[in-house]
């Protein structure tokens, strides 16, 4: 089933990128192929493809029960809260507090991961900012 | 002090009659910065880079430069950070070239505009050149143009930037000069880079290359290529002066890749002066020569106002240009 | 020998004391940021830049400082690939293939030092080929029109098909998803924006880094959250064996006709511009695979597709500096780098430098090989150090992996956008691998994506749109011939079929002894 699910959004992912495609506009001036020539061919094989697994699906692949979906899906939001804060908050105590976010969810206790998320955040600032001079984010707090 | 008054001196100081130490001592920055709109490695990243450097060990900026790298949409990305979020801050500067003008001209920065930001200073120019392989029966640019003009299809050009882009419009400046009615005919083919496409004129791909002097350099030297014509005002000198002009050819085509920075728009006048002064400063110093002629950069001796003025021109140049094509409406 | 006298006084150049020095903290530094998900070796070499300015080093010292820097890389890739499936950098996402099953059949160990070998290899004789060859080559390089390119590139793709998964159909929509996600930004050849709607952080593409770290290290991170507490939790599972930290000579032995091909194989794709080291590692397996796999044991931890991509790619590594070198065209993008770092040093790469400036070519050269001794006597003992990461705890080790890879991103673009996209295709990644759609044909198709499009489509215009001309010339001819007999033609003669039974059978011995 989970093959014909994906075969179907395959399906209308394939569609949507044709259609996506018409909409790209005409230059002044176009090459003797032009530019949605390749993409239309893309999503022919992408369409194809989808269409493959609708009719001779693999087997069943194991799926996570829901609260295990659920954590997976917080991890991503965590993650995006991340992307999001980290030019508001600096690096280090975005990453210090993502990194003990995902210690605790993958099995840690609470003191441990904070912990080990301070730890890892300092090491990173030290290795890659300190060492190779790379810029990252600066928060409020100048790090 | 008002303002007009230092205006005033940066003007005479352009004109070299002020010491320029005098410049500026109401605003130092504290953490100077400058933003490569790309990855490191890139030309603008060069650009901060290198100014950087020199800045410091001339003693014109108090601490090291900080590079950093922001990436996206050709340098669209970072003009609209400086727009939206850093438009006060003081210490920072952007790197720039005729790509930035060329993309606002075109707006692929959308919603941006050239006026949202304060045009500091050039610290060089690199001017473009037209060239066939050695072996090319074409001897000079009248002839390549002519042979377009009979047969658009016979001449594939390549070049180094995006279709629109500033290699491919340096061709549509001569085709036009040289009377071509509809330049778009004209068969340009993009590449990722000068040197990909000289490789595909030596491959015998191609049969003209349109980029700039720097990169072509060492195909000149080693005289693998023919350069029909140098787009530039009059001839360069040192090694590059037995080529010819466009000018002199009759095709009045001039097209220098510039490179320079932009400061944010609500930039204080005293930092934009202390940062023009800066550049300045910079440009006339020695260290910079050697470096401008380390990496075949022309001179393009603009700071302060005179650049503001100068970007403005070359953006109006473009845009128009690129309505009477047909790559804007 | 005017060569060797050549070389000779290339080697005086870079034995002193200050360029050996240089050298060892290049391939230190180089390795480490090899292994490192996120930067790779055109961002190592682009870091280390103004650590070379700020020490205000000559030309020599300075590129003797970065080759080191790119040649570390090149080895340091493979190290993540093996021991966490997680490639450090894009060349080396061919060697989890194999490396990371031999490393969970107890023999980490033993693939990491055999594919410190075979880089050892590659790297050794590609560096020969560049003192040997490089004008000849020059001529190679040459010969590849767009044409030619675009059935290099179809051919990469044609070779998928038999490369990382059983299911053909899936391959193709990974490929089919690789490509797509490589339309998106400006198309080059009309200037017209593609699949942005109208984001300005979109016009530049996506990053096929971002791509790389998101499918596979964040991914990564998502199944162990999946998996914690449960039986398939690797950090309770009964503690991986190590195995022994040097290949036994019986495993060298066979892998050396196998790194032999692959270093001329991957030292050509090196030396064409514009198909480097990730195209030298991808042909070399999948051609690997084609040629000796007959038993279809690649895939589930064979020494031999361990060797096969690393000499590959430390190979292709040496041969795109012929192209920097002799053309000045970088055939790679931290050839790229390099190149605007000569040109900040005030030399011209092109025909003349090798004239021009003979200390800088054989100072350079000889430092290749100095550090290539360094990288092998290095990474041989740490082989020990190495696999210590595996003992690490996954709760401890996955968040610091995961925010690697965010710092790598973050602090190249400088931009909370690509985090975002890298999230995204973490998340796809994960539901890719539950569905078994492999992930290496999406990595290839957004790494080759443009190229293959542009590079018909430049073709096809040069030609004033005859498509004949995509099978013009012997070498077009030849390419697609290869593809064709080689790779399409068996998928639908239904040998596949036989040996793909034959492959589960073996698999399953495979684990049972």
């Amino acid at each position: 089933m989970s093959d014909r699910i994906f075969g179907g959004i395959g399906l209308m992912l394939s569609l949507l990128y044709i259609w996506r495609a018409t909409l790209i506009p005409d230059s002044f001036m176009s090459d003797a192929v032009g530019p949605r020539a390749f993409p239309y061919g893309i999503a022919a094989v992408m369409a194809l493809a989808s269409i493959w697994f609708l009719i001779k699906p693999d087997p069943e692949p194991e799926w996570p029960r829901l609260g295990r979906l659920a954590e997976i899906g917080f991890a991503a939001l965590v993650m995006i809260a991340y992307a999001q804060l980290l030019p508001e908050l600096g690096f280090v105590i975005s990453t210090a507090f993502a990194a003990a976010y995902l210690t605790w969810r993958l099995g840690s206790s609470p003191l441990q991961s904070v912990l080990i998320g301070v730890g890892t955040s300092l090491g990173i600032y030290a290795i890659f900012h300190l060492v190779l001079g790379l810029s990252l984010a600066r928060g409020p707090l100048g790090f | 002090m008002t303002t007009t008054f230092r205006r005033g001196l940066i003007a005479a100081a352009l004109l070299g009659t002020a010491p320029a130490a005098l410049m500026a001592q109401d605003f130092t920055p504290e953490n100077p910065e400058c933003i490569a709109p790309a990855n490191p490695g890139g030309g603008w990243d060069f650009t901060c880079r290198q100014v950087g450097k020199t800045l410091q060990d001339l003693d014109l900026i108090p601490s090291t430069m900080q590079v950093v790298n922001l990436a996206g949409g050709g340098g669209g990305v970072a003009f609209a950070e400086v727009v939206n979020k850093r438009k006060d801050d003081n210490d920072l500067i952007v790197a720039a070239s005729s790509a930035t003008a060329t993309r606002l001209a075109q707006n692929a920065y959308p919603g941006n505009t050239m006026d949202q930001v304060r045009w500091l200073g050039s610290v060089g120019a690199d001017y473009g050149v037209i060239a066939v392989s050695a072996d090319s029966e074409v001897q000079d640019l009248p002839q390549l143009m002519e042979m377009i003009k009979n047969d658009p299809t016979s001449i594939s050009i390549g070049g180094g930037s995006a279709v629109g882009g500033w290699d491919h419009l340096k061709v549509l400046i001569a085709a036009q000069e040289a009377g071509i009615e509809d330049v778009r005919g004209v068969k340009y083919i993009a590449f990722d880079g000068g040197g990909e496409a000289v490789t595909q004129l030596l491959g015998g791909s191609l049969q003209a290359f349109t980029g700039d002097l720097s990169e072509s350099t060492g195909f000149i030297e080693s005289g693998d290529i023919r350069v029909l014509a140098v787009l530039a005002p009059e001839r360069l000198a040192g090694e590059f002066s037995e080529i010819p002009t466009a000018k002199e050819q009759g095709i009045d085509a001039v097209g220098a890749n510039w490179r320079g920075f932009y400061g944010p728009g609500e930039m204080s006048d005293a930092a934009y002066d202390y940062w023009s002064g800066a550049i300045d400063q910079l440009y006339s110093s020695e260290e910079w020569q050697a470096i401008m002629e380390a990496n075949g950069l022309a001179p393009l001796d603009l700071q302060g106002e005179e650049f503001q003025a100068f970007v403005q021109e070359s953006v109006n140049e473009i845009t128009e240009l690129s309505k009477e094509i047909g790559i804007i409406q | 020998m005017e060569l060797l006298a050549s070389l000779g006084d290339g080697f005086a150049v870079a034995l002193t004391w200050q360029n050996l020095g240089l050298a060892l903290m290049g391939c230190f530094l180089g390795t480490i940021m090899g292994a490192l998900p996120g930067l790779g070796p055109s961002n190592g070499v682009a870091i280390l830049i103004p650590l070379a300015f700020t020490l205000g080093l000559g030309a020599t010292p300075s590129l003797i400082l970065l080759t080191s820097v790119y040649y570390g890389a090149m080895y340091g890739g493979r190290i993540s690939s093996i021991l966490l499936n997680i490639p450090g950098d894009e060349p080396a996402m061919m060697t989890c293939l194999d490396g990371y099953p031999m490393a969970r059949n107890g023999r980490a160990g033993e693939a990491l030092a055999l594919s410190g070998v075979a880089s050892f290899v590659g790297a050794f004789f590609a560096t020969w080929g560049l003192v040997l060859l490089a004008p000849q080559l020059v001529k190679v390089a040459l010969l590849f029109g767009p044409a030619e390119y675009f059935a290099l590139f179809a051919l990469a793709f044609m070779t998928l098909g038999g490369v990382s998964s059983t299911n053909q159909a899936k391959s193709a929509f990974a490929a089919a998803l690789g490509l797509g996600l490589a339309m998106v930004g400006v198309d080059t050849q009309t200037g017209v924006p593609r699949f942005t709607f109208g984001e300005v952080h979109l016009y530049d593409g996506i990053d096929f880094l971002v791509a790389i770290v998101g499918l596979f290290a964040l991914s990564e991170v998502f199944i162990f959250l999946e998996h914690r507490g449960t039986d398939k939790d690797a950090s309770t599972a009964p503690k991986l064996d190590i195995g022994r930290i040097t290949p036994s000579w019986k495993v060298l032995k066979s892998c050396t006709p196998t790194m032999i091909r692959t270093t001329i194989l991957g030292f050509i794709a090196g030396v064409l511009p514009g198909a480097g080291a990730s195209l030298g590692s991808f042909i070399s397996y999948s051609m690997e695979k084609k040629l000796v796999d007959r038993d279809n044991t690649f895939g589930t931890g064979d020494p031999r597709g361990v060797a096969a991509p690393e000499a590959g790619n430390n190979a292709a590594a040496g041969g795109a500096l012929v192209p920097m070198l002799a053309l000045g065209v970088p055939g790679s993008g931290t050839t790229a780098v390099l190149l605007a770092v000569l040109l900040s040093l005030n030399i011209t790469p092109g025909p003349l430098l090798f004239t021009q400036n003979p200390d800088v070519v054989w100072g350079l050269i000889a430092a290749l090989f100095i550090g290539n001794f360094m990288l092998l006597a290095m990474n041989i003992p740490m082989v020990g150090l190495f696999v210590r990461v595996l003992m690490v705890p996954p709760r401890i080790l996955m968040p610091i992996v995961a925010m690697v890879s965010f710092v790598g991103i973050y602090g190249i673009s400088g931009s909370s956008f690509d985090l975002m996209v890298m999230i995204a295709f973490g998340v796809a990644g994960w539901l890719l691998r539950k569905l078994d759609v492999p992930l290496v044909p999406v990595i290839l198709g957004t790494l080759l994506g443009n190229a293959m499009e542009v590079n018909m489509r430049r073709a096809v215009t040069i030609a004033d749109g005859d498509y004949s001309v995509l099978f013009g010339s012997w070498l077009t001819l030849a390419l697609w011939a290869v593809a064709i007999v080689g790779f399409v033609l068996p998928i639908f003669v239904g040998g596949v079929v036989k040996a793909r039974m034959r492959g589960a059978a073996e698999r399953e011995a495979a684990i049972t002894d």
